[in-house]
């Protein structure tokens, strides 16, 4: 694992720059709605792990529970805490912006975790660190295509799309990809329909019922994440409707055991605890100084039923 | 010709107006959108509309007996959340039963604190939403929860069909049936209607409000867990907020259905209408290619409507008298 | 010194002893669980603490009324979220384009009359209809929110103004601007309940229902200026927060019925209305938010935020009831 012997130079240089004392870098972080699902809930998990293994590294770890208001109380508490670094998982990527300038000016650097705040608040963070989510969307596309032309319907497949939480970074750039890559691969696929799922299993079962109740003819669903996309496939096998391509993002268990299954065409693999990790990794680089990319992508591979051999079961 | 006087017209809104109102709105739907009133469209309405459907029963009890319950949507979670985890660790049956228990076992507690302590049912179960939520998150750790065995019979409650009926509207009828009677039919249905007409005279005609209410917590969390096995079974997996917000549906579904929050009035029936009611306009508007959005404040308008002929029936008047 | 009984003190002011225990809790268990080398009690963790309760606390303001009038309003968090759209698509607006900065008191009142609107509709319906106020506000709790979906959608409505921003962040006397809204509405709330007719009747309407129509009091306008009022305070909490934000996503605001309704019942104020305080209210308001701070404060998750908070609340009704039970047998005594 290149990742991890890169973590590891990391904390040889850290220990080495700060070496003596117990831990010499406080990092906060606040996260946007942990226990929501399972992808949040194991990055959690994976930060505090990762943060309590580096004996350098005192983490402060907050929750903001969904709500906007609360996030900016937590960031407003780390900054009266004075935590060295402020990690922020965005509730809402405009919102957080004023808050985050307040971090800047109290001198402690912000890195933007998972999903990136609006462009107007570039100035203010050191840098974000998570998936580049308009390639998953193209990647996405790419491989809903691919899929097509196998099968011959590349001329006339319709193709239904539930997207992530309106609002929200991840989504808006997911679903940007996806639709802009789309008609480059597949000029002649349509998309007939596009509905928020909210990134919640329930909302997008109950998105695809009322597609399956509008639209006689789908040939494919895109899902701004795996967890939806179950939720689709749920409502299709309900309603008995088989033959339907299935593609998603952020492979979670239950879409790779329906990959397995037969069921579920192809996803994109997104590991929470690569997420977690690179995120702390970004903060203690800019903290020593580092240069750190300003928009620092961990990679996410296609998987498909053809190649999922190659990855192991996500862990969430 | 039949004339009417106004005071009859009030009369006889209140009685028969939101009854007539939803024909109304059934015959533009259908008329508009054929599918509507397909065979197809109409299982599947009343399919999606059984979770809201048990639940709204177990509330009925609860509000007849002059009380509240917004905890169920948070219960309903933790019961789906519950049965999926025991699924897998201790087989089917025994993991329905043991969720059955537990969720009947909340039921007890909000039983107790409103029917035998005596506190406002709002604020118990306004507590109960948020500490059950807590629960169920300290209890999965707040991953999802799913069955691995895809091709476990404990999918049938959500899944299946029988001589071409889905389970899950067997399971409503058969519950709307049993629980109907023993509202209506029964000594113990005659206490609580007593008991939320007239709490204080209840007592003191000999009859335990205390033990009335305790068992309406129980009959409501006994449909919440229901409800859960028949979402478990219905997806197989579920997020640790499956429930959420439903409590609201539900409570709308039994005001349409007339039952009074006073307490006293209401009765399965109705609330059944009431359920249908609001399935079947969210599918019209859904198949009119509204958005959801609009549904909410066609409910609002309803919902008030619904009340408000009500209570301008019984009085009489159109408008209130209050100064 | 026997003389001070526990439970007179109890009863004069609990909510500010339920403060003054987390305060200590807080502090002796974040001296051991924290990271922080500030201690919980630092001035300016008070001073944050007061600011992150103007949102909640201000709506609360209004609720206190509405309860002691013997109503309840469901609706404050949909109410919320339609007068933040209000605000920011004002502000966007390319009528006023050519205002520069004095775009934000139209925004302002705007959002301010819109807010008011609502809770007069509100108002209205339950005085004409005679339909109960918690059904009223349960329906309007759905329909505002699917109003709110009407403008954008389910995207985001935005609009960041730094003059808006750094006018928000900035602090008076040490205290943050949200913190003089809050500080502001109690007193002139206050004032209101305590001083004059409005407010004593508001506690008779409340009391009794029957008696106060008899001795003449007209319980409908009074019931509609109170829902008028509380749809302008939930309209000023979104005004103050969202000034400082700039961006409200729909969702907003959901669940804030739960934490308002909890922090009045945790003052003390009454479900059945004619009882209750509003220096209370705001002992209850800072209550929860210190709760909600000081959990995070020694690193408790999410579910034992929830559990905690919603026990506490089921508790505090338990105490209430005991304590006052206990008082009445001693007055018969």
């Amino acid at each position: 694992m290149k990742f991890k012997t890169s973590l590891a130079t990391a904390v040889a240089t850290a220990s080495l720059v700060l070496s003596g004392g117990a831990a010499a870098m406080t990092i906060g972080i606040t996260q946007n709605n942990v226990g929501v699902d399972s992808y949040q809930t194991t990055y959690d998990k994976a930060f505090t792990e990762a943060a309590r293994a580096n004996p350098n590294i005192d983490a402060v770890v907050l929750d903001a529970g969904g709500d906007v208001a609360r996030q900016i109380a937590q960031v407003e508490d780390l900054i009266q805490q004075g935590v060295d670094a402020i990690i922020i998982w965005p509730t809402n990527g405009e919102a957080v912006v004023p808050a985050v300038r307040k971090a800047k000016r109290a001198g402690i650097p912000v890195i933007v975790t998972n999903s990136n705040i609006s462009k107007a608040g570039f100035d203010f963070i050191s840098a974000f660190s998570g998936p580049d989510n308009v390639t998953q969307g193209k990647r996405s596309a790419e491989i809903m295509c691919d899929k097509f032309k196998s099968m011959g319907i590349a001329s006339t497949a319709k193709v239904v799309h539930i997207t992530g939480q309106p609002g929200y970074t991840t989504a808006t750039e997911r679903a940007e990809g996806f639709e802009n890559r789309l008609p480059e691969v597949c000029p002649q696929v349509t998309v007939i329909d596009t509905q928020p799922g909210d990134w919640n299993r329930e909302k997008s079962q109950q998105v695809m019922e009322a597609f399956l109740v509008k639209y006689d003819n789908i040939d494919g669903v895109y899902a701004g994440d795996d967890n939806m996309g179950v939720g689709a496939l749920n409502a299709a096998k309900a309603a008995g409707r088989d033959g339907i391509i299935f593609v998603g993002a952020t492979n979670f268990a239950v879409g790779y055991e329906a990959m397995a299954a037969g069921e579920y065409w192809g996803s994109i693999y997104q590991s929470p605890v690569d997420d977690a990790k690179a995120a702390l990794q970004t903060a203690v680089d800019v903290l020593n100084g580092k240069d750190v990319p300003f928009l620092n992508y961990f990679d996410t591979p296609k998987i498909t039923q053809d190649n999922m051999s190659n990855y192991t079961k996500p862990v969430f | 010709m039949l004339r009417l006087s106004k005071d009859e017209a009030i009369r006889f809104l209140g009685k028969q107006g939101i009854l007539a109102a939803f024909v109304i709105f059934m015959l533009v739907f259908a008329l508009a959108e054929a599918k509507f009133i397909s065979a197809d469209n109409v299982l599947s309405v009343i399919r999606s509309s059984a979770i809201i459907g048990v639940m709204a029963l177990g509330v009925t009890f609860v509000v007849v007996s002059g009380n509240l319950d917004l905890s169920i949507g948070s219960m309903m979670s933790f019961s789906t959340i519950v049965v999926l985890d025991l699924h897998d660790k201790i087989g089917p049956v025994l993991a329905i039963l043991a969720m059955f228990s537990l969720t009947l076992l909340l039921g007890a507690l909000i039983g107790f604190l409103v029917g035998y302590l005596r506190l406002n049912s709002l604020i118990v179960t306004l507590g109960m939403l948020s500490a059950i939520h807590g629960l169920t998150l300290t209890y999965s750790g707040g991953k999802n929860m799913d069955i691995s065995d895809k091709s476990s019979w404990f999918s049938f409650f959500g899944q299946d069909s029988v001589m071409g009926i889905p389970v899950p509207i067997l399971i409503f009828a058969l519950l709307a049936a049993l629980l109907g009677i023993i509202l209506s039919k029964t000594p113990f249905g005659r206490k609580i209607y007593a008991v939320g007409g007239n709490g204080t005279a209840a007592t003191f005609s000999g009859i335990s409000r205390s033990k009335t209410v305790f068992f309406c917590y129980l009959i409501s969390s006994f449909c919440v867990a229901t409800a859960g096995l028949i979402q478990a079974s219905r997806s197989l997996g579920s997020q640790n907020t499956v429930g959420q917000g439903l409590e609201l549906e539900v409570l709308a579904a039994v005001i349409l259905g007339g039952a009074s929050l006073l307490g006293g009035a209401g009765t399965i029936a109705k609330t059944v209408v009431g359920v249908l009611m609001l399935g079947f306009i969210q599918n019209g508007l859904l198949l009119m290619g509204l958005q959801f959005y609009v549904q909410f404040v066609v409910t609002w308008v309803i919902i008030i409507l619904a009340v408000w002929l009500d209570i301008a029936g019984k009085r009489g008047k159109l408008w209130s008298p209050l100064a | 010194m026997k003389s001070i009984n526990v439970k007179v003190l109890l009863k004069a002011s609990p909510i500010w002893i339920f403060i003054l225990f987390e305060l200590v809790f807080f502090s002796v268990a974040g001296s051991y669980l924290s990271l922080s080398d500030k201690a919980f009690m630092d001035v300016d963790n008070m001073l944050l603490l007061l600011k992150q309760s103007a949102p909640i606390g201000i709506i609360a303001m209004g609720m206190a009324i509405i309860m002691i009038n013997g109503n309840i309003d469901l609706s404050v968090g949909a109410t919320f979220a339609i007068a933040a759209i209000v605000l920011l698509e004002t502000m966007s607006s390319p009528m006023f384009e050519g205002l520069g900065d004095w775009v934000i008191p139209i925004a302002w009142g705007a959002a301010l009359l819109v807010g008011t609107l609502l809770g007069a509709i509100n108002g209205l319906i339950a005085w004409k209809t005679g339909v109960d106020a918690f059904i009223v506000t349960l329906g309007s709790m759905l329909g505002f929110r699917g109003l709110v979906f009407m403008f954008n959608g389910e995207n985001p409505t935005s609009h960041l103004n730094w003059t808006l921003v750094d006018f928000a962040e900035a602090q008076f006397l040490g205290l943050h601007t949200a913190t003089w809204f809050l500080l502001v509405v109690t007193a002139a709330i206050w004032y209101l309940m305590n001083r004059t007719v409005h407010g004593r009747n508001a506690y008779a309407i409340g009391n009794n229902r029957e008696a106060a129509v008899n001795a003449g009091i007209r319980v409908g306008p009074h019931m509609m200026i109170n829902f008028m009022l509380i749809g302008f305070l939930a309209a000023l909490s979104a005004v103050v927060f969202y000034s400082e934000s700039g961006s409200v996503n729909p969702n907003d605001g959901q669940l804030y019925e739960l934490w308002i309704i909890t922090a009045v019942v945790l003052g003390g104020t009454k479900l059945t209305g004619g009882s209750g305080s509003i220096l209370s209210t705001l002992g209850g308001v800072i209550a929860i938010q210190l709760l909600r701070k000081g959990l995070g404060h020694i690193g408790a998750d999410t579910s034992t935020v929830n559990l905690v908070i919603g026990s506490i609340l089921i508790l505090v009704l338990f105490l209430d009831r005991q304590i006052n039970i206990k008082g009445r047998e001693e007055l018969k005594v």
